[in-house]
């Protein structure tokens, strides 16, 4: 049969071909050379992962660099991927395993039961292997396909006791902290400084993460290619050099006992605090097990253990009265001014009372001083100086403000102006509050730091240096010092140089011939200082100061100050007050260079007859 | 006629263009299964490709018995052969073996393979007897009526076995044959837009659900069986006027009125049984996230990620034979066979993408040229046919590796692997090359 084909419908065919190939590449050149880089980023970031590698944390030594207060190790976790087993060697990996890591079957079983055989997840068997089992599995890696191990970085506090006040502790970083530091490169799932040197100088000790890259499947296992970047090493973080002395700070902490309060050894002539403890102490080893040192009792318990009271907030009491010596000397007060004591006295309407109720008789400053005489105090400060004085010469000694020492959550204190009182209690300024506040009561505020700082202003003859725990930033490699941290002046004033030797041999009058004579009895050293003793409201209840600095005539480079504050306590104590007790063993420790058992061995003091 | 082949005459009269096309595209099918074959660790896990190089081997018989042997002495056994298929087809629907979800295989001892590719072949010949019969009267609507109907049977037992990929490609084949054969336009367009609205009515709730996302009034009427009643009834009213006005009136615009008022009431009923009783709910996701793959990008829209991704970046020249990254850590799924597009995009980018395309153009450009040098109109509607089919693979494949395709599970004729698809294409080589090489025979 002829047929002649309807050329034109083949050509109409012929069209709708060529035409839907060339869409059909058009469209595949968009693709490969237009978008080509899209799709290329789409590629690599689905076979392509990075995974960060902790850099360990910088170590916290005391001033002699030998022995680190914390460290950080590697601690090894044993994992194993299920589907790198194989079904059938599940059994003999199970025992092989068991056998290198010295536990049951049974256990490795129970983290890797047979049904999660296909699983391309790792399993952790165990955390916390030690190093030689690590070793071990190492050497026989060839029967255990699919086990590794990853490390992890520990934090170690490997002294216990009041140092953890100062050093702090870490913990993983939280939400707010989070929002904060984002742009300083913290991710969730870092662990920060969350209180005193760690928390300070978190970014100096965290060091700098680095960057394994690998590229993976599709089902996430690791491929044996070469990568595209190199990986990145991680940058160890930096060590940290107290300027504590272990050997003083353990001294003191023995010395307070467990007696609620805190104590201060600093160096006046540069602000290096040579030991600083803040009774009661925390464990941060202890914060993730049971018992009344976990994190969830300290937070609840009463006496606020995670509080450094070093730098909280009391009144200064008696100890105020250097302040008011000093400005009664700079001021145009009469040089023979005195008063009678008869105990008390009265003025508006009741009566002011001395803490020595038979009175101190007719007392100039210098004897005032030395007896703690109150009632000196109030006609000075009512009569000679005024709130203003008194306020301005507090402020020079550094009072009601922070001192900036390298530590977190440090109190400012408070000086109270006239101005401040009538706005924040809305009460009209007496006479009467000017008295209290004379004699270091009423709304005047001091952390035992600002009242160690009050001493070494008279020390340095009118100037504070920044008080501060960290000397040193060192390599963790090298051992170099990278930076030191620097002496700065605090405050400065200029007075006379007469006024500060004259208050100095007033306040060696104090443990010679004064309130704290015979308590200070050690031979090592002379001594000077000034007790306090400050009302809480109760009866027989009080915060118990002793500030002192020795040696009493040496030069200020050779001189350290100590202050000693004892909080009230409803534990009947046979030994009130105790901070002059305290002093006198830390003084005969620190110049004898002995520990507090040897002091005792050599001193042989009344009040610790239970120890020798 | 002579039962005696004369070989030499035989061989000089090949089309060797055709022929070096389609070695191209086997030869480039082998390298990329083998590629397919390369595991993420570098060890080649498959022997594929040594599979893939015996059906090519035993291929060229077919292609040889095909091109040799004159299909016209076979005219009369084509409705034996079309439902000696049909049983098969429905044998397998009862007792294939389930692969993918789908009874598309059937088991000869170990030997599988899937009638749903040799029975295109066999529709071909049976319709192309069919419209050889009925030439005189190929325009009319009865002869195109009963065509379709020849196309539905295997389509719709396709369908339900289910595997909505092949059963698509005997809508191209219908299409290019009638239009070859010289049929009436407007049934060809009233096909087409029926085919567009089914699929478009069919889409539309899935659309409403996973891409608007919100309620859209006019795809409630689709939804709402009640609504979708009051609107097939109203619809239906207006093409029963329409009917009368067009046989008592005689006015033609009362015929186009029957022509789109049926079109609608039409692909509303199918599109709802579509919906509700054929259509899987994977099939429904598959054509949803080829309208936007990141409506699930780690199941449906996977594949479709995968595989724009694997094409994409491949670039110009690709990132060279065995050095893709998609492909060989295993992103990329089906590498050898629906997808073998996109690993050989990725390893050999746009060039090696121009060297398929071209190679199907010659395929196809010099199949139209034979089919210009038919002797008889039987050969003329078998040559269109297996032009209708080889096109719709390439581009219904090649689509839904670079995204412009849904993905149904259609392979890329000569490269995919796979030996049923293999042989139906070589078939059909085989019959073009018999139908030049009796060119000049009266």
């Amino acid at each position: 049969m002829q047929h002649s084909i309807n050329k034109v419908r083949v050509i109409i065919v012929f069209i709708i071909i060529v035409v839907s190939f060339l869409y059909s590449l058009q469209h595949l050149y968009k693709m490969q050379v237009v978008d080509r880089n899209l799709y290329q980023k789409k590629a690599t970031a689905v076979y392509s992962r990075s995974i960060p590698i902790d850099a360990p944390r910088g170590e916290i030594y005391d001033r002699h660099y030998d022995i680190p207060y914390v460290d950080s190790t590697e601690s090894f976790s044993v994992v194993v991927n299920p589907a790198s087993v194989g079904k059938e060697n599940y059994d003999t990996f199970i025992e092989t395993l068991a056998d290198y890591m010295n536990i049951t079957p049974k256990d490795v079983e129970r983290k890797f039961p047979r049904s999660l055989m296909n699983s391309h997840k790792d399993i952790e068997i165990q955390r916390s292997v030690p190093y030689g089992t690590i070793v071990g599995l190492a050497e026989h890696i060839d029967e255990l396909p699919g086990l590794s191990w990853r490390s992890i970085p520990v934090r170690n506090y490997l002294f216990s006791g009041s140092i953890s006040h100062i050093l702090g502790y870490i913990g993983r970083i939280s939400q707010s902290e989070f929002q904060v530091l984002y742009n300083e490169g913290y991710t969730l799932t870092d662990d920060i400084g969350k209180n005193g040197v760690e928390k300070q100088f978190d970014k100096v000790l965290k060091g700098e993460k680095g960057l394994k890259y690998k590229t993976v499947d599709v089902k996430g296992r690791k491929l044996d290619k070469k990568n595209l970047e190199p990986d990145i090493q991680p940058k160890a973080g930096k060590n940290i050099k107290l300027t504590i002395d272990r050997k003083i700070q353990t001294l003191v902490e023995k010395s307070l006992g467990n007696r609620k309060g805190s104590v201060i050894v600093l160096k006046p002539s540069n602000g290096e605090i040579l030991a600083m403890v803040s009774y009661p102490w925390y464990e941060p080893k202890e914060f993730n097990t049971r018992g009344e040192n976990s994190f969830g009792s300290l937070l609840i318990d009463e006496d606020r253990p995670l509080l450094n009271r070093a730098l909280q907030a009391y009144a200064p009491a008696s100890t105020f009265k250097i302040i008011m010596s000093v400005a009664a000397l700079e001021e145009e007060v009469p040089e023979d001014l005195s008063t009678v004591c008869e105990g008390r006295v009265f003025y508006g309407d009741r009566y002011w009372g001395c803490w020595n109720k038979g009175g101190h008789g007719e007392e100039t400053l210098g004897e005032a001083l030395r007896d703690s005489c109150n009632i000196f105090f109030y006609t000075l400060g009512r009569d000679y100086l005024g709130i203003e004085k008194i306020n301005s010469y507090a402020r020079e000694f550094g009072f009601g403000q922070k001192s900036g020492i390298d530590l977190p959550y440090e109190a400012s204190g408070q000086i109270p102006s006239p101005e401040f009182v009538k706005r924040i209690y809305n009460e009209q300024w007496t006479s009467g509050d000017t008295m209290n506040v004379s004699i270091g009561q009423g709304r005047t505020l001091a952390t035992p730091l600002q009242v160690a700082n009050e001493l070494a202003f008279v020390l340095n003859e009118g100037v504070i240096y920044k008080p501060h725990v960290v000397k040193e930033i060192i390599d963790p490699v090298t051992n170099n010092v990278i930076s030191e941290i620097p002496i700065e002046v605090f405050t400065k004033s200029s007075f006379k140089k007469e006024t500060f030797d004259e208050v100095k041999m007033y306040l060696r009058s104090v443990v010679t011939d004064g309130t704290a004579k015979n308590a200070i009895f050690t031979p090592a050293v002379e001594v000077a200082g000034k007790t306090g003793t400050s009302e809480v409201g109760f009866a027989d209840k009080f915060h118990n100061w002793f500030i002192s600095y020795g040696p009493y005539d040496a030069p200020v480079e050779d001189q350290v100050v100590v202050v000693v504050m004892i909080e009230a306590s409803d534990i009947p104590d046979r030994w009130r007050p105790w901070s002059t007790k305290a002093t006198n063993l830390i003084y005969h420790g620190i110049f004898r260079d002995e520990t507090f058992e040897e002091v005792v061995q050599d001193l042989k003091p009344y009040y610790l007859r239970e120890l020798f | 006629m002579r039962r005696n082949i004369n070989w030499g005459k035989s061989l000089s009269r090949i089309d060797f263009f055709m022929l070096s096309a389609v070695m191209i595209l086997m030869f480039i099918g082998v390298i990329f299964i083998y590629s397919s074959g390369i595991s993420s660790t570098g060890v080649n896990t498959s022997n594929e490709y040594l599979k893939q190089m015996l059906r090519i081997f035993t291929g060229f018989f077919v292609l040889l018995f095909f091109s040799l042997y004159d299909l016209s002495k076979l005219k009369n056994y084509t409705n034996v052969i079309y439902i000696m298929f049909i049983v098969i087809l429905i044998y397998t629907k009862i007792n294939g073996t389930l692969v993918n979800g789908a009874r598309s295989w059937i088991y000869i001892y170990n030997f599988g393979f899937q009638p749903s590719e040799f029975t295109k072949i066999a529709t071909i010949l049976f319709l192309g007897k069919f419209l050889d019969d009925n030439q005189r009267d190929i325009k009319s609507l009865s002869v195109f009526i009963k065509a379709l109907f020849i196309i539905t049977l295997p389509f719709g037992l396709i369908l339900i076995q289910p595997d909505m990929g092949t059963a698509s490609v005997y809508i191209p084949i219908f299409l290019a044959m009638l239009f070859i054969a010289g049929c009436d336009i407007k049934h060809i367009v009233y096909l087409l837009l029926l085919a567009l609205f089914i699929i478009l009515f069919t889409m539309l709730p899935g659309w409403e659900e996973y891409i608007l996302q919100s309620k859209n009034p006019f795809v409630s009427v689709l939804t709402d069986p009640e609504l979708l009643i009051y609107t097939i009834g109203s619809i239906f009213i207006s093409l029963i006027l329409s009917a009368i006005g067009y046989f008592y009136l005689k006015k033609k615009y009362f015929y186009w009125f029957l022509y789109m008022f049926s079109i609608i009431v039409i692909s509303l009923v199918l599109s709802y049984i579509a919906r509700t009783y054929v259509l899987k709910g994977y099939q429904i996701m598959r054509l949803i996230v080829f309208m936007n793959p990141q409506v699930d990008p780690l199941n449906f829209g996977w594949n479709i990620i995968q595989a724009t991704t694997a094409v994409g970046s491949g670039g110009l020249i690709g990132k060279g034979l065995l050095q893709g990254t998609q492909s060989h850590y295993q992103f990329l799924p089906e590498q050898s066979t629906d997808f073998i597009f996109s690993i050989l995009s990725e390893e050999w980018g746009f060039v090696g993408a121009i060297i398929v395309f071209t190679s199907f153009l010659v395929i196809l450009g010099r199949a139209l040229l034979i089919l210009t040098y038919a002797k008889d109109n039987f050969s003329i509607m078998v040559g269109a046919g297996i032009i209708g089919m080889i096109f719709f693979h390439v581009i219904l494949n090649i689509g839904m590796n670079i995204g412009l395709m849904p993905i149904t599970g259609i392979p890329l004729f000569f490269v995919s692997y796979g030996g049923s698809s293999l042989w139906t294409a070589l078939a059909g080589i085989g019959i073009l090359q018999g139908i030049y090489q009796r060119r000049y025979r009266n």
